[in-house]
């Protein structure tokens, strides 16, 4: 008797009936789950997880030249390679331009170094009228390129399988014959001032988003609903409208004629021929990328502040605090939720933008995004936009986990 | 009668909705340009052939073509392109390799058609299509008394104080730099990238334009977008500006007082290629339809519509039968012809080799230079 089971309705242990009830519901919940999950995998880890990837990879050169990489591994990278290693390039590229299929070293190989395209397309032209023997003179004698050791240098760099020197590249470093890491010739250093100037430029905007934002979400939050209403429409109506329309029409006010700059001299600030210049330098940048991204900011400020209740900046009062103590004390610190959230989000859509400071930034609007867009568009060198690409992530990533860090992320708050 | 026809006008509906499947896909820049090759080719083509021809815009590059290649779905069949385009293409094994004299047709009195293109072709992927050309501009209405003549003029902050206007990469701005420091382009002799290349070269170019944006009295705005140039122009944003010679010219039709300077001005190209394994490559309709766009006629149908140089010979001699050739019915457009004599009395002939061998290397040295202004 002790022992008797308590059996459900349908004569079943209870036991088994309740795990079966709950196998249904897990289940239900996975089925509900799953088309998000596969969304993400599909169209979010896996296209990031190819990216990671292509950043890295190298072994399509590896796989055309092998008996050049394999003659090559004997030369220290100083002087000239001796004979094996021209007679090894000569086997590799008679293979292929039988099969045509030089034209992927070339570009592969013109990534590396400037130069290689007509190089390589030279020699495959001339290659059937090689002799036995003495390959290394004919080499040279069809462009003195290979006699210069650092042509020959650049294609020993593209012989490991798996190689992080786009990364390198990316900070403006490579290897040099002896594969220790040095720094490009100074007048090609370019990607750490890129670098630089994203991160100015998304920091910059976050806090002139945020001193415009403030105010206009307290106005929003505090105002009357037929006001707020209005107001609100204010906000996102430009928010609706298209980019590409906005930062035209940023160029029509900003212009040295136009209707800003008209408007200055005719309050005297400044003389007719002596126009500021609001456009084409850093200052059209903030200008138009601020107005752009401040919905960004005012929403969530906005519905942070909404759910403040009035009584606390009235009881604040009652107690004896001026409205500025009252202010920092209690209304200031319960808006961080939304000042994070909005922080974040602007300085994370303005790091990768790219066709407004292209637009209204002149010399000092191209941004790292842009030379993704070059890499991917342009020189379809790929692998070097990935890396660039992942490197934006990791740094966005970076950003995140630091907020995390400092303020915690539990207390983003977006509505 | 009536019933019938209705009845015929049906049926070719239906047909042409059926053969749509069968369409060739050309894709170029779109805007003007493209308006230019759709009305000037494209539709007589299609009509000529019963091969209905789709057009379709994109943004210069080869990725998206390369990314329909790697996904095994491709989806074009003749794409517009820049001349290192067609060289990496041909590289890569995206575009069909043409047999030249056998692809393309004759000019009307018989001339093999390598023969009547104003020069070799890059690649063998490629066929020319349109010269444009690279010039500079002025605004007739603010330049004041002395107008600028030649391309020393553009460099010349002196005698014509006020900025400038440049492209926002490398290509052209070293060309038109090295050229007004003193390396004369004659005729589009090789001269101007044979001193570019030597050592120090680029440093050179780069240097006077440098010179050029720190002046006080000189100053750079870059542009990106075609239509920028004789926008800046006519709002009196910059007193001088390099651009496409279309796009000047179409400003100009709208009544915008710019006058082009042809002096130093570089030829350059766009080119076809036929995409390898698209949907029209193995029954050969795309050839056919290229065949038909880059015939005598062909070429010359689309500088009715924009004022960008047919590129075969007999194609000028078409449209100098035509004249008034313009879609207008009133302006002769073999004048604005980037090809026409008084317009190349002394010019930069564009070398897609010296680009494509560079590209990168010269564009982060130019990006290091604007980043220094």
């Amino acid at each position: 008797m002790s022992k008797e089971q308590i059996l459900s309705s349908d004569g079943l242990p209870l036991e088994v009936s309740l795990k079966k009830a709950e196998r249904k519901n897990k289940l239900k919940a996975v089925a509900l789950v799953a088309p998000l999950f596969l969304f993400i995998l599909i169209i979010y880890i896996f296209p990031i997880g190819d990216m990671l990837f292509r950043s890295v990879d190298d072994r399509m050169i590896t796989k055309m030249l092998p008996k050049t990489f394999a003659a090559m591994e004997k030369w220290d990278g100083q002087d000239l390679p001796e004979e094996p290693v021209y007679k090894g390039l000569y086997e590799d590229l008679s293979y292929l331009k039988k099969t045509k299929t030089y034209g992927k070293i070339i570009a592969r190989l013109n990534y590396e170094k400037g130069g290689f395209s007509s190089l390589i397309k030279k020699t495959v032209r001339k290659i059937n009228k090689f002799e036995e023997g003495n390959y290394k003179e004919q080499f040279i004698k069809v462009h003195k390129r290979w006699g210069e050791s650092e042509y020959l240098v650049a294609l020993k760099n593209t012989a490991p399988n798996w190689s992080y020197a786009k990364y390198l590249k990316g900070i403006d470093r490579k290897f040099d014959q002896d594969r220790n890491i040095i720094q490009v010739p100074e007048d090609r250093r370019i990607h750490k001032t890129l670098w630089l100037r994203t991160l100015n430029v998304a920091f910059w905007v976050t806090i002139f988003c945020f001193i415009l934002a403030y105010p206009i979400s307290h106005l929003l939050a505090t105002l009357p609903m037929k006001y707020s209403n209005l107001l609100m429409i204010c906000v996102l109506l430009p928010f609706w409208t298209s980019l590409l329309v906005r930062t035209s029409s940023w160029m029509v006010l900003l212009q040295q004629q136009g209707p800003i700059n008209d408007l200055i001299v005719w309050i005297g600030l400044a003389a007719d021929d002596n126009r500021p210049e609001l456009m084409y330098n850093v200052i059209g940048t903030f200008v138009a990328m601020t107005q752009i991204l401040l919905p960004f900011m005012v929403l969530p400020l906005y519905s942070v502040m909404k759910t403040i209740s009035p009584s606390l900046m009235r009881a604040g009062k009652s107690l004896g605090g001026t409205p500025l103590v009252s202010f920092v004390k209690i209304y200031f610190p319960l808006t961080i939720p939304g000042i994070g959230a909005g922080c974040l989000l602007v300085f994370i859509l303005a790091i990768g933008y790219y066709i407004t400071p292209a637009l209204v930034g002149g010399a000092s609007g191209s941004l790292i995004s842009n030379t993704i867009a070059y890499h991917m568009k342009s020189s379809l060198d790929w692998a070097f936009a990935s890396a660039l690409g992942t490197m934006l992530l990791v740094g966005v990533l970076t950003i995140y986990w630091i907020y995390n860090k400092l303020v915690g992320i539990d207390n983003i708050k977006l509505g | 009668m009536k019933k019938i026809s209705k009845l015929l006008l049906a049926l070719s509906f239906v047909l042409s909705v059926t053969t749509s499947a069968f369409a060739v896909t050309v894709v170029s820049w779109g805007g003007a340009y493209t308006e230019s090759q759709k009305l000037g080719y494209g539709d007589p083509t299609a009509a000529k052939l019963g091969i209905p021809v789709n057009w379709v815009d994109y943004t210069g590059g080869l990725s998206e073509i390369k990314a329909q290649k790697e996904a095994g779905k491709i989806t074009w069949d003749i794409i517009d392109v820049y001349a290192k385009d067609t060289i990496v293409g041909c590289d890569e094994g995206i575009f069909h390799e043409f047999d030249f004299d056998k692809d393309f047709a004759p000019a009307p009195d018989g001339t093999p058609a390598s023969q009547d293109f104003f020069t070799s072709m890059p690649s063998k992927c490629a066929v020319g299509n349109i010269l444009y050309s690279w010039n500079y501009a002025y605004n007739d209405a603010t330049i004041g008394d002395k107008k600028p003549s030649t391309l020393k003029d553009f460099f010349n902050t002196k005698k014509f104080p006020g900025k400038r206007a440049l492209y926002k990469g490398a290509m052209s701005n070293l060309e038109i730099a090295i050229t007004a420091d003193g390396v004369n382009p004659g005729k589009g002799s090789d001269l101007t990238y044979r001193k570019l290349d030597a050592d120090g070269g680029i440093d050179r170019a780069m240097n006077k334009l440098k010179a050029l944006c720190e002046d006080p009295n000189g100053g750079c705005v870059f542009w990106n977008a075609g239509a920028q140039p004789p926008e800046l122009l006519a709002n009196g944003e910059v007193v001088m500006a390099t651009g496409w010679n279309g796009r000047f010219f179409n400003a100009q039709m709208e009544g915008t007082p710019l006058v082009q300077v042809w002096d130093g001005q570089i030829l350059d190209y766009e080119y076809f290629a036929l995409v390898k394994d698209g949907p029209g490559y193995a029954d050969g309709s795309a050839l056919k339809v290229l065949r038909e766009m880059t015939s005598s006629e062909g070429l010359a149908g689309s500088a009715k519509y924009i004022a960008y140089a047919p590129w075969r010979k007999s194609s000028i001699a078409v449209m100098e039968a035509g004249e008034p050739w313009f879609k207008d019915g009133k302006t002769n457009m073999v004048p604005h012809m980037p090809t026409a004599p008084a317009n190349t009395k002394r010019y930069i002939l564009m070398n897609p080799e010296f680009w494509a061998d560079n590209q990168d290397e010269i564009g982060e040295k130019w990006e290091a230079m604007k980043a220094g202004l």
